[in-house]
């Protein structure tokens, strides 16, 4: 935890952080980007498992319907980790020290291998999704879900 | 209207949301909204012909509106239970009270859209939107946008 302190506090004096720090309104807007990016994924991801679910937009085949929400998903998952990582760096202690943080970082990982696996299922021409496939829909918007709490909660959350 | 604040403040509601409620209710709350944005910007992108181009308009908007409004409604339910917890520093607070108008500016963009716009749908539902209708999805992206950034603004100046 020492460590995490002091990782932190150097972080928090480099140029680079100081310059988002006193940049009037900075971080207000990296957090409206993130949250833009955030609300557009889940509900991308939301469509995906839905049509996993035999429901939603099933004109589209899993594997049209994959191959056109993926590539969005990956592309808006990349805005959010260069933002979040922009957020870190401007606000360290808020958030390197923060159980929510590690929850939220989990989570997201999680749900990135899930959305990995159900988008290769989809791309390889799945037309039945199995009851495995649909539990993992539910969990990957379970988790976007929770992903989306965890983050509110770091402004709530104690820091160790 | 100051008294009526203050007796919404001090009631029951108002001190359980303060003291207790107010991190869950705004984790609520912003699930919620995330679903009104995300939602409206798959439909508003098919209005402007930017995505989902295959799809029927009214198709897509039918699957996908139900899933907004039910989010809207909790979003409200949410945003009024967090209002009880201070009011009167709501209703003071410019980014707030701006939100507030921006929704009605919203609402009415869609009143016009469904009542002049849609209803020759027929003639556009499948190919390219008409000037009209593109403007009305634009305009919503918009408003949108600015709905959700004032929200995060709120949290910076009350």
């Amino acid at each position: 935890m020492e460590a995490l302190h002091t990782f932190s506090e150097w972080l928090s004096r480099t140029a680079f952080s100081e310059l988002i720090q006193t940049t009037n309104g900075a971080i207000a807007m990296i957090q409206v980007v993130h949250i833009l990016c955030l609300s557009t994924l889940f509900s991308c991801a939301l469509l995906l498992a839905l049509r996993f679910m035999g429901r939603g937009l099933v004109s589209d085949t899993l594997q049209q319907l994959a191959a056109r929400l993926a590539p969005l998903i990956w592309k808006l998952l990349l805005v959010l980790l260069i933002t979040g990582l922009l957020l870190i760096t401007a606000e360290p202690e808020r958030t390197i020290t923060n159980l929510a943080f590690y929850v939220k970082v989990v989570m997201l990982t999680l749900v990135s291998l899930l959305t990995l696996w159900l988008a290769a299922s989809a791309r390889r021409g799945l037309t039945s999704p199995s009851p495995l496939h649909m539990a993992a829909a539910a969990c990957m918007i379970l988790l976007w879900g929770g992903i989306i709490v965890a983050g509110r909660l770091i402004a709530y959350t104690q820091s160790y | 209207m100051n008294s009526f604040f203050e007796w919404l403040q001090t009631s029951a509601l108002g001190v359980a949301v303060s003291e207790v409620w107010f991190p869950y209710l705004e984790s609520i709350h912003v699930i919620a909204l995330a679903l009104v944005f995300g939602t409206i910007v798959i439909v508003d992108t098919r209005l402007i012909g930017w995505t989902s181009r295959h799809l029927r308009f009214t198709y897509l908007s039918e699957r996908l509106l139900p899933w907004t409004w039910g989010a809207f409604i909790v979003a409200v339910l949410t945003g009024s239970a967090l209002f009880t917890s201070n009011p009167e520093g709501y209703a003071g607070n410019g980014p707030f009270v701006t939100k507030m108008l921006l929704l009605l500016l919203a609402g009415l963009n869609m009143l016009y859209f469904h009542k002049v716009t849609y209803r020759e749908v027929a003639a556009w539902d499948a190919g390219e939107p008409p000037r009209a209708a593109r403007l009305a999805g634009m305009s919503s992206l918009a408003i949108w946008v600015l709905i959700v950034t004032l929200g995060r603004w709120i949290g910076f100046t009350i």
